[in-house]
């Protein structure tokens, strides 16, 4: 929201002459005046999106961080899942193409273990660049989106399991093609 | 010395009614963006000989009591020939001589404090071990750690890191009482484990040098903190490994490490985060 605040225009127009910023009503004046004094803090490009906040304390200096309370299933299960289903990818990729088999069950499985590959890595990417300190709407937003978007890609990919070639069969027609 | 106080009060006469920096501030607030090495570039050097070793110190400067000026890069010439061989040698040598506004921390100059941690070409450091490359007649660049947010020139503020340390519980816990009543005693093999991770000193190089830790430093512990957290979770002394795993076990606090690895090759003390990191989620995962 911040970024929208202080948008390039937004800029130019708080750091255009005052007589042009004298016409505009009194409540714009003091958004302008309060962007550009909060623009003067920063430090960074200008085309960035999420730009650092002034700094906030949470507590005393002397406070500890608050810890989170324990979630395995976002921590640990999820870590060691990501991994499993990252290094099981290497012979289901591998094998139909050595074997030359195309078993539609072995099919179905790749697709599968992509399909859940490609989310939790999305998933990882949602969870480093919109936080839910900062932008939780947005990141409620992404991680539904994502949601959606891996449910289209299954519902696609089951139709082309059952009423297509198949995953293997397309990739070797479109490499002998 | 006496000569050289001379010149350097010369020279701070001439500062004080230097134009050039005025005009540098002219630059509209609304603008501002990196300090770049063309901002308000004024230089100051020492007197020197005839055989001088000149290197110039382009230094990040910022004053937290002019909020509306733009950070700058001021640069500093000194002769190495009278300079020590490193950086925090010659960083004091310009705050004595040329600029005493000049603001960084320092302690130990041996590389045990961890004070005067700061980004030197590039890279974060401490400048106590950083040795000025005599042979390189090309600019040096001093700014603060990245990503942080500055008290004043090289000065960074550390708040959020110490209240993550605290956070983590950097002391023995244990219930049970030493069998002999005396000591906790400890395995040569058991204190072997704790080799490459106690020697951190917390000058914070690793943690700001981590993209993850740029990010998400308000939930993400970051590597120096990791690696502290597994100081205590490896001790075979400590007896509260399962609540120290518990701690870490969020999408947050641990799982934002994407061994990028910048930690390990940042490190002035020679450690290394990474590995620790990893281990930590090894230990946990199954």
């Amino acid at each position: 929201m911040a970024s929208i605040a202080r948008s390039s225009l937004l800029r130019q127009v708080a750091s255009a002459p005052k007589v042009a910023v004298a016409t505009k009503p009194a409540s714009q004046n003091s958004i302008i005046a309060n962007a550009a004094r909060a623009s003067a803090f920063h430090t960074t490009a200008r085309r960035d999106l999420l730009p650092p906040l002034p700094q906030k304390v949470v507590g005393t200096v002397n406070d500890a961080a608050p810890v989170p309370t324990p979630s395995p299933s976002h921590g640990s299960y999820h870590w060691t899942f990501d991994r499993l289903v990252a290094a099981s990818l290497i012979p289901i990729t591998v094998v139909p193409f050595a074997a030359g088999s195309v078993h539609p069950v072995l099919d179905a499985t790749l697709c599968a273990t992509i399909l859940i590959h490609s989310h939790t890595g999305f998933q990882n990417i949602i969870v480093d660049y919109v936080p839910t300190y900062r932008t939780p709407r947005a990141r409620k937003a992404f991680i539904w989106g994502l949601n959606a978007a891996t449910a289209v890609v299954g519902l696609a990919l089951y139709q082309y399991e059952t009423n297509d070639v198949g995953l293997t069969e397309t990739i070797k027609r479109i490499w002998k093609a | 010395m006496a000569a050289l106080r001379s010149t350097t009060s010369a020279l701070l006469g001439a500062a004080a009614a230097r134009p050039s920096l005025r005009i540098a501030n002219a630059v509209p607030a609304a603008f501002r963006g990196m300090a770049q090495l063309a901002d308000g570039a004024e230089k100051v050097t020492t007197s020197s000989g005839e055989n001088a070793n000149l290197k110039t110190f382009q230094i990040y400067r910022w004053n937290p009591d002019k909020p509306t000026e733009k950070p700058r890069m001021q640069a500093y010439t000194l002769d190495l020939n009278k300079t020590g061989p490193m950086v925090l040698d010659a960083l004091i040598r310009i705050k004595n001589e040329i600029d005493p506004t000049l603001t960084f921390r320092r302690s130990c100059r041996e590389g045990i404090c961890g004070s005067c941690a700061m980004n030197i070409n590039g890279t974060n450091t401490l400048a106590c071990l950083c040795r000025i490359p005599a042979e390189d007649k090309a600019e040096l660049k001093v700014y603060p750690l990245p990503h942080t947010y500055v008290v004043k020139d090289l000065v960074p503020d550390l708040t959020q890191f110490y209240k993550q340390y605290k956070s983590i519980k950097p002391y023995l816990q244990r219930d049970t009482p030493a069998p002999d009543g005396k000591e906790y005693r400890q395995s040569k093999a058991d204190r072997k484990k704790l080799d490459g991770l106690y020697e951190c000193i917390l000058c914070a190089c690793c943690s700001t040098s981590c993209p993850s830790y740029w990010w998400n430093s308000e939930e993400y512990l970051g590597p120096a903190i990791l690696l502290q957290s597994y100081r205590w979770l490896a001790d075979s002394r400590d007896e509260k490994k399962l609540q120290r795993q518990d701690a870490l076990n969020n999408s947050m606090s641990l799982y934002r490490c994407h061994t990028i690895l910048n930690c390990t090759r940042t490190c002035p003390k020679g450690l290394n985060p990474g590995l620790a990191i990893q281990s930590i989620k090894k230990e946990m995962a199954f």
